[in-house]
């Protein structure tokens, strides 16, 4: 290879060009930063700015030769109609209590694997929990539909441990919904703990058991306060997910607790002036989810350590 | 009484979660044994039908085709715009880097339906439509960030005596480049490869609002699931999922292998979602 940049010295733009970035560090930085901050401004940041455009649009795409009109008319329809602001509401609570769900159920994993566990088994342990995750999201609901459904495993196991009665209707409904996202989420929850609490020192635990400190007293006194970080990026990812999910609800919810990114996903279905609709709400779902996100997050992080 | 919690408990707890990790995934790997054409427990005769005809199925081997065309472009997308953009980070410190790093992982935090919308709103004011370039697009968009942070956290470690000796025995940058940069990163990039490969792979949102008639994997099956399922599908799920998992543990072999004295440390190979 590097006889192919030899030969192409033989040409005077060739030599221009790497004499240009070998003098000027603002030519190759240039020559670096052209392509992703071009990326960055039409891939990250334009779509959105167009969004929000689009979100005051009475109505979109343009016909020709008529310029837009601006209003808020999309933005009143979300406080006017219950059903979006039922929905809205609906995934903000349903997407909180399932983060504290995660968090719950996958602490004691994390620290089993980053604590409990012999060391040289640790990484053997977590491959062993995220493989499952590199499958799509799809495989997954599919998965739990046929564990879950009238027919399905859970059900015919009941009925062979002697249960007689019709089978349970466990598919399609909150209850199905919340086990396959706390199956999506996880990851997302394990990850950040995992390398949170692996960073504890034994030495500090140690030295709090010997100066007579009880487990739950090092529990809350150290693990917590340390793997603090960890929990707070956990739920972050793991809540903006959920706020985001469109096609698990659809598979494993019922129809009666419609999620609102499943709204936002069928009023671009939509024919006619639905886009700026649409736009409206996504934008209220990004910053209501941010904002969200935010407090929760000053207000974990801010909480001062107690002494003593 | 507190040590028998530790040494009992949360092992215990810990291999029950295993189970229900894998337990449905099992239940799905045996229902494509199952002979008839319903889904239903127990399975009283077995064969082997369902996974010998999904082989020869036009409809999803068509699908799982344009899911690997995808895959590709996007990775290959991914990796070009993300290994410049982590040397253009690598530049800067302090607020300036941390501004660029906000930006950069933005559509991290974006919700997926949010984002795989308005880049289709987007694509459309330069005449592009639907399809598998757009897909390929809205994969690479999410896969950028992934790419950057990985490529980063190897860049951090990269002395630069390499490259200065290199161009005082007169490289030009070029060379430096291709010939010292890129094999120092190599690790890195394949691990950031795999991970485009599999975020694009499992990816469903994205590909259902920017797709047209040529469906993904993840979205045929989707289609199919919202009106029953048989035990087919189970079984094209269960070889999709075989494939899936064997080339992500490969990938992390891989990539620790390359990074000795590293043990303990998993690479971010995780899922999509969000990304």
């Amino acid at each position: 290879m590097t006889a192919f940049f030899i030969w192409a010295r033989r040409f005077a733009a060739y030599r221009a060009l790497t004499e240009l970035l070998a003098r000027s560090p603002g030519a190759r930085l240039f020559a670096t930063a052209l392509l992703p901050v071009a990326w960055i401004l039409l891939a990250n940041l334009a779509p959105l700015v167009q969004m929000l455009v689009i979100s005051f649009y009475e109505s979109y795409p343009l016909a020709e030769g008529t310029s837009a009109e601006l209003t808020l008319r999309h933005y009143m329809a979300f406080i006017e109609r219950p059903l979006y602001l039922s929905a809205f509401a609906r995934s903000f609570i349903f997407a909180t209590i399932v983060t504290a769900l995660t968090l719950v159920v996958m602490f004691p994993v994390a620290y089993y694997i980053a604590k409990g566990a012999p060391r040289q088994r640790r990484v053997r342990l977590l491959l062993l929990v995220i493989s499952p995750f590199w499958i799509s999201e799809i495989i997954r609901s599919f998965a739990w539909m046929l564990m879950l459904s009238n027919r399905g495993a859970v059900n015919s196991f009941l009925s062979f441990i002697g249960y007689s009665g019709p089978p349970l209707d466990l598919l399609y409904n909150n209850v199905s919904l919340t086990i396959g996202v706390l199956y999506l989420t996880s990851l997302y929850m394990l990850l950040p703990l995992y390398s949170a609490l692996e960073k504890i020192d034994d030495n500090l635990l140690e030295a709090a058991a010997d100066l007579g400190a009880t487990a739950p007293r090092r529990f809350m006194r150290i693990i917590l306060p340390l793997a603090r970080d960890g929990i707070v990026t956990g739920c972050t990812l793991t809540f903006l997910l959920i706020v985001g999910l469109y096609a698990m609800p659809l598979l494993l919810g019922g129809p009666s607790n419609t999620l609102f990114a499943t709204i936002i996903g069928q009023v671009f279905g939509r024919a006619g002036d639905s886009w700026p609709l649409g736009s409206a709400f996504s934008i209220i779902l990004i910053v209501a989810a941010l904002a969200y996100v935010g407090i929760f997050m000053t207000i974990v992080q801010k909480r001062p350590r107690r002494q003593g | 009484m507190i040590k028998l919690i530790g040494r009992i408990a949360l092992p215990t707890y810990f291999w029950i979660f295993v189970a229900w990790l894998f337990l449905p995934l099992a239940v799905m790997a045996a229902m494509g044994f199952r002979d008839s054409n319903f889904v239903a427990f127990p399975i009283q005769s077995w064969t082997t039908d369902w996974y010998r005809s999904v082989l020869t199925d036009r409809e999803m081997s068509a699908s799982l085709w344009v899911s690997l065309q995808v895959a590709l472009i996007s990775t290959a997308m991914g990796l070009v715009i993300g290994t410049p953009m982590a040397f253009m980070v690598a530049r800067f410190t302090g607020a300036i880097r941390a501004l660029l790093i906000a930006v950069i992982v933005l559509p991290a935090f974006i919700p997926i339906v949010v984002a795989s919308i308005s880049l289709r709103m987007f694509i459309g004011n330069f005449g592009f439509s639907t399809g598998i370039m757009a897909v390929a697009f809205g994969h690479a968009v999410s896969s950028v960030p992934f790419v950057v942070v990985m490529l980063l956290t190897r860049l951090n470690s990269m002395s630069t005596n390499l490259t200065d000796a290199a161009r005082d025995l007169g490289a030009d940058d070029f060379i430096v480049f291709f010939r010292i940069v890129l094999p120092y990163l190599a690790p890195a990039l394949f691990g950031a490869f795999m991970f485009c490969m599999l975020l694009s792979f499992e990816d469903f949102t994205r590909s259902f609002f920017l797709g047209s008639f040529d469906p993904t994997f993840p979205v045929l099956l989707f289609a199919k699931l919202r009106f029953g399922f048989d035990p087919g599908l189970a079984a094209i799920s269960t070889l999709v999922l075989i494939v899936t998992i064997a080339l992500g543990l490969y990938a992390e072999r891989f990539s620790r292998r390359r990074k000795l004295g590293n043990q303990g440390q998993v690479t971010a190979i995780g899922d999509n979602g969000n990304g």
